[in-house]
């Protein structure tokens, strides 16, 4: 899942629009940001599905990223993330940005194929978690495209109130920048869906 | 490559532009309360 995170962190500009777009939508992917390199490194995989071909398409890859996806793993991250912002932009700001931080992690535990463990490095050997809405792809893609529809319009929304507020003649800045979220989603989507 | 064209285009390009945009400071919240001491309001 990319484009849902994005729509996501949209949602909550409508909401906080004191913090800037661009650390919501970085906290929206900063998890996997992190996941790059450790990825890089090989210490976290993707392995492909049993049912997948040699070219593993949109969700069918079992994500063994046990740093950056466990759930104490998320929570340290969000908290960091959160922290660095906060001393910025003070307590509520660093902590609307841990939240979307964090929400990376709740939105994957409902696709990913139970592959995300509590503790970092799986410790303890506990059942791994995730509902694998991946199993399902067209309901996932769905989803994501819904969370991306829903976002671009509140943020327009909320975009075109913050041009009226201040007095400027048209809201056409709203609707531009409305429209370049939706289009990047799209091809964000599109591309994840064909397996890029 | 759906990862790194996400990034770019929703972090880099459109956050660029709405930054642009009239929001509301995100320092406000630390500028406040100097600004209330200031006025002599008591907490």
């Amino acid at each position: 899942m990319i484009a849902g995170h994005f729509g996501f962190a949209a949602m909550v500009k409508s909401r906080e629009p004191q913090v800037p777009l661009w650390s919501l939508m970085l906290a929206s992917q900063w998890m996997d940001v992190v996941f790059v390199p450790l990825f890089a490194l090989g210490i976290e995989r993707i392995v492909p599905t049993l049912s997948a071909g040699p070219h593993p398409g949109y969700g069918e890859g079992v994500i063994y990223a046990d740093y950056t996806h466990s759930l104490v793993g998320a929570l340290v991250i969000a908290a960091s993330y959160g922290l660095v912002f906060a001393w910025r932009w003070g307590r509520r700001n660093g902590g609307v940005l841990a939240a979307v931080v964090f929400s990376h992690w709740v939105l994957d535990w409902l696709v990913h194929r139970s592959d995300m463990p509590i503790f970092p490095g799986n410790a303890g050997n506990l059942p791994r978690l995730g509902l694998g809405l991946w199993r399902f792809p067209v309901a996932t893609a769905s989803i994501e495209l819904a969370l991306a529809v829903l976002g671009t319009y509140l943020y327009w929304r909320a975009a075109s109130k913050a041009l009226r507020d201040a007095g400027e003649p048209t809201t056409k800045k709203a609707t531009r920048l409305g429209a370049l979220m939706l289009a990047s989603a799209l091809l964000t989507l599109g591309l994840n869906l064909i397996g890029m | 490559m759906s990862f790194i064209v996400g990034v770019i285009l929703f972090v880099v390009v459109i956050g660029a532009l709405d930054a642009r945009l009239p929001w509301p400071s995100p320092r406000a919240e630390r500028v406040w309360p100097k600004a209330r001491d200031a006025r002599g309001v008591q907490s």
